[in-house]
């Protein structure tokens, strides 16, 4: 019958995938582009999660739910002023500049996240370090970071797919072919490629790894119970 | 090692007056218990003392120094908390040399204190434990040792006890206070259990509604109360109140209950003169009312009649809960006492240990020492 599929093995699709297209190229760019793009945003929204969980300050409740309330903001809104901005500080087509790009667009939610859960530590963990001569900066290294280990994978892992994935802001803000990430790359190929499957799976695939990878990584690190003992019951 | 000072202290949160001109001294190296009901302030008089919170109003010093605006770091004291705020993170050991390694210590003398404050509460073999791994009696002795190593000049518990099992209560009770002689330093304690105050403290201080309403040595405050409230505070089961008329015959005093009448002593009647024909409260504690039959020598002995509603053997003693018409009180008397609910029995009040109070200040009528 017509059905019949010759069925070998290969790793060629692969192979000229990464070596022709440019695909090896363009995945350093998604790790250049991801890896700050989430490290950044998780160092800002701790550090404002701790001053909004912890600390009293004038206009802390309407800044709190000023920054909050742009998660409804939606991005296609927002792409013609930003790169506005972006051009008026040169930083089209630069690293730096999607850096700050996403840091921006993941950062409402982050501190929202980072936030409650900070909140959510016992206050008398907290008093009774300051009790012991700890100072904030000291409070927040060894305290309220190393508790919170769940809640910053989580959100790790979060914003890590979520650039990685990124195509808009990619297409929008870096314009550069050497800088392309793989959706980019992987895009691009669709149309240049059109129905050869073999090659834009296999660019799928490869653009999967990662994402994979430190899904499985990080996730030993949602263990629940971290501050079981610290308090009674 | 200093004495604490309370001067005109006030806190509010918003509308509710929590503390109430707090004035308050505490001499070096006592165990000062500050007990009363929920919501008292008496937390909150110790949060002020910690520096977590500011007092709106007043002073408060440790030793001569004013440390109102000092933060809490700087205040030479350390704190146990209800829930013992362990360090989950951290070993015990390194729980109790966190503050030390924060305030730069040198290593071989935050070593020699750990070891020292294990040693003292027996915990030497859970230092490399984390706290998930502990008891909750082992929990709270790593939050007393990480007080201990601070070698503060007072020591600030939470309702310590509160989390541990009764059994582990009472052993708990006796090593505080054996911790307490052996170190010496003054130990501030809060707690709403009248039994920890008067088993442990050697000052009591008994709060109500914000306001300090008496201070005293744990047996002052049980003999001579300076109202109802302390009255009805201190001491387990609690004093029996009656709302009597006092009146004269020709052998002096007596009081009129409706449903009883017993005399005043000669020696208490001085100030009752006053009240004469005026109607006061009467108290009278459970264990100063006794059966006919098993009276102890030496007590003033008025005969009464009630009816036995419910009876509870404790073993040792015998609790009669009675009425007298309407009035329910409580009698502790000696376990071979015969009583069934139901029953009309004859009891005797020891009116040598009777309490007189006005009825609208609910102040004491007896001589007390402020």
């Amino acid at each position: 019958m017509a059905f019949q599929t010759p069925f070998k093995f290969t790793l060629d699709n692969y192979s000229s995938v990464i070596s022709q297209n440019g695909m090896g190229r363009s995945f350093l760019n998604s790790l250049i582009i991801t890896i700050p793009g989430t490290v950044i945003p998780i160092l800002v929204a701790s550090f404002a999660g701790f001053a909004f969980a912890w600390m009293k300050f004038p206009g802390r409740n309407f800044l709190f739910i000023f920054l909050v309330a742009l998660i409804v903001v939606p991005i296609q809104a927002t792409l013609i002023p930003v790169l506005r901005l972006l051009a008026d500080a040169h930083l089209v087509g630069t690293f730096p500049g999607i850096w700050l790009a996403h840091t921006a667009y993941g950062l409402p939610f982050a501190i929202f996240l980072l936030t409650s859960f900070f909140g959510s530590l016992p206050k008398e963990l907290l008093e009774s370090a300051y009790l012991d001569g700890a100072s904030n900066m000291r409070v927040f290294f060894r305290l309220i970071l190393p508790l919170s280990v769940p809640a910053i994978a989580s959100l790790a892992i979060f914003q890590f797919l979520w650039v990685w994935n990124d195509l808009l802001v990619a297409l929008v803000y870096l314009q550069t072919p050497s800088k392309a990430p793989m959706t980019l790359t992987i895009s691009n190929l669709v149309s240049s490629y059109g129905t050869q499957w073999q090659l834009l799976t296999a660019a799928a695939f490869i653009s999967m790894i990662l994402p994979l990878i430190v899904f499985f990584a990080l996730q030993r690190y949602f263990v629940e119970g971290i501050t079981a003992g610290a308090v009674k019951g | 090692m200093a004495e604490v000072r309370f001067e005109n202290v006030n806190k509010r949160f918003g509308q509710t007056i929590a503390v109430k001109d707090f004035n308050l001294e505490i001499p070096d190296k006592e165990f000062v218990v500050l007990v009363g009901p929920s919501g008292c302030g008496k937390t909150t008089v110790l949060r002020l003392l910690s520096g977590l919170e500011e007092p709106d109003e007043g002073k408060i010093y440790i030793g001569q120094r004013l440390i109102n605006n000092v933060p809490p770091r700087d205040r030479d004291i350390a704190m146990v908390f209800q829930s013992y705020a362990l360090y989950p993170h951290m070993s015990v050991h390194d729980n109790m040399a966190f503050g030390l390694s924060l305030r730069k210590t040198p290593k071989p003398e935050i070593e020699r204190r750990v070891k020292e404050a294990a040693r003292i509460l027996g915990i030497e073999e859970l230092l490399k434990r984390k706290p998930r791994q502990l008891s909750g009696g082992q929990r709270q002795r790593v939050a007393l040792g990480r007080a201990i190593v601070r070698e503060p000049a007072a020591f600030l518990l939470d309702e310590p006890l509160s989390n541990l099992d009764a059994k582990l209560r009472v052993q708990t009770r006796a090593e505080l206070s054996k911790l307490h002689q052996r170190l010496g330093t003054t130990f501030i304690y809060v707690t709403h259990d009248q039994v920890e105050a008067m088993t442990m403290a050697t000052v009591i201080a008994v709060m109500n509604k914000g306001i300090l309403q008496q201070v005293g040595k744990p047996q002052y405050l049980y003999e001579r109360p300076v109202n109802v409230f302390v009255a009805g505070f201190i001491g387990s089961p609690a004093m029996n109140f009656f709302d009597v008329t006092v009146k004269g015959n020709q052998d002096g005093l007596y009081l009129d209950a409706g449903t009883f009448q017993v005399p005043v002593p000669v020696e208490r009647d001085g100030i009752l003169h006053k009240y004469l024909d005026k109607k006061i409260i009467f108290g009278i504690r459970p264990e100063d009312i006794s059966s006919p039959k098993y009276i102890a020598p030496g007590i003033i002995a008025s005969p009464i009649r009630a009816k036995v509603d419910v009876t509870e053997l404790m073993g040792n003693e015998f609790y009669l809960h009675l009425l007298t018409g309407d009035t329910p009180f409580l009698a502790r008397v000696d376990a071979r006492t015969e009583a069934r609910p139901g029953q009309d029995i004859e009891l005797v009040f020891n009116m040598a240990k009777m309490h007189a109070f006005d009825a609208e200040t609910e102040i004491t009528l007896s001589p007390v020492d402020t």
